[in-house]
C-alpha cells in the first residue's frame, strides 16, 4: 500500500529526523486536519520536516473504508515509516495511537490517546441517535450482533466485521521512548481546545503551536538518547 | 455550582465550541437538542462518551431519550442522580 496514498509533506527535504503524524481515525481526523497542518507549518518554521500520509480508506484514499482493517492500518503506518529511510518520530493523535506501535521509530509522541472501545461506543451512539431521528429503533447490542457478519454503517463509515472486532479491543500499546500529553495547564499537558470533539471545529492556532513546540522539544530529547 | 455541573458546562463548551461566555450563560432552562444547530446526533454521542469518561459513570442506551437532552438542567439532574447512585 505504501506509495499509493496521498502524503502531505512540509519542511526541509534532507536526511534528518522527521515527524510523521498519525491522525485520529474516522470523523475526528477531519476535525483535526486543519490544525495538524498548521502544526506542520510551525514545525517547518523550526526547521523540522513533517509528513501526514493518508491511511488506506481514509481522507483522499481510493480504497473503500469497508475494505480495510485496523491490522492493515498498523502495517501501513509501519511501512510508511520504513519507506522514509531516515529516523522518524511518530506523532499520533487520539485513536491514531491505536495503530502506531508496530512501526520502527526513533520516538513516539501521543496527544490524548483513546481506546478503541470508547471510539466504537461513540460511533454506535451516533448511529442509534440518527436512527431514532429517522423513526427507526435500534440499540448498540443489536447493531454489534449485525456487525459480526456484515459491514455496519457507523457515523458515515462502513466498517467490516474484522475492523469492528479489532477496534473493540484496541488499546494504545506500550512503546519507547514515548511522551504522552493531554490538554490542560499541568505537567505533561499542552494548551488548546479539544477540537476532535467539536461539531464545527474550525482551527486552533494555540493548539497548533503547542503541538509543534512540544514535539520540537521531544525530538531534541530523543536525539540526545 | 457543584463539580458535576461545572464538568458538564466544560463538556458542552468543548463539544459545541460555545466559548466561555456562552458556556457560563447556560442555565437549567437552556434548551439543547433541537434548539442549538450544532447539537446534532453525532454531538449527542460525543457528549455521552465524554460525560461517562469525565464523571466516571455508565449511561445505558435505554436511559437516553429526548428528555435527557431537552434542557441543560435535565442533563445536570440526570448526571447528579447517576453519580450518587
Amino acid at each position: 500500500m505504501t506509495g499509493s496514498e496521498f502524503c502531505l509533506r512540509l519542511g526541509p527535504a534532507d536526511g534528518r529526523v522527521r515527524v510523521m503524524f498519525v491522525p485520529p481515525l474516522f470523523e475526528e481526523a477531519n476535525r483535526m486536519r486543519r490544525t495538524l497542518v498548521m502544526a506542520m507549518r510551525a514545525l517547518a518554521a523550526n526547521d523540522i520536516a513533517s509528513l501526514l500520509p493518508d491511511l488506506p480508506g481514509q481522507n483522499d484514499s481510493m480504497i473503500a473504508t469497508a475494505d480495510v482493517t485496523l491490522a492493515q492500518w498498523r502495517r501501513a503506518v509501519a511501512e510508511n515509516v520504513a519507506a522514509e529511510g531516515a529516523p522518524v518520530i511518530i506523532a499520533s493523535v487520539r485513536s491514531g495511537a491505536l495503530i502506531d506501535d508496530t512501526a520502527v521509530a526513533a520516538g513516539w509522541w501521543r496527544l490524548a490517546p483513546v481506546s478503541g472501545a470508547s471510539l466504537v461506543r461513540t460511533m454506535l451512539r451516533a448511529r442509534v441517535a440518527s436512527d431514532r431521528e429517522r423513526g427507526v429503533e435500534s440499540n448498540a447490542d443489536g447493531l454489534l450482533a449485525e456487525a459480526r457478519n456484515a459491514p455496519l454503517l457507523l457515523a458515515g463509515n462502513r466498517l467490516c466485521p474484522a475492523m469492528i472486532a479489532q477496534l473493540q479491543v484496541a488499546q494504545p500499546a506500550p512503546c519507547a521512548p514515548l511522551r504522552t500529553v493531554t490538554l490542560g495547564g499541568g505537567t505533561d499537558q499542552i494548551d488548546g481546545s479539544p477540537l476532535w470533539l467539536r461539531a464545527e471545529p474550525g482551527e486552533d492556532a494555540v493548539l497548533a503551536s503547542a503541538i509543534a513546540a512540544d514535539i520540537t522539544n521531544w525530538a531534541a530529547t530523543c536525539a540526545r538518547r | 455550582m457543584d463539580q458535576t455541573e461545572a464538568t458538564l458546562r466544560t463538556i458542552m463548551a468543548d463539544v459545541l465550541g460555545l466559548g466561555e461566555t456562552r458556556a457560563a450563560a447556560l442555565t437549567a432552562g437552556s434548551e439543547l437538542f433541537g434548539a442549538m444547530p450544532e447539537f446534532d446526533s453525532m454531538a449527542v454521542a460525543v457528549v455521552l462518551t465524554e460525560v461517562e469518561d469525565r464523571l466516571g459513570i455508565i449511561i445505558d442506551d435505554d436511559e437516553v431519550d429526548g428528555e435527557l437532552f431537552a434542557t441543560f438542567g435535565n442533563l445536570v439532574a440526570f448526571c447528579r442522580t447517576k453519580k450518587s447512585a
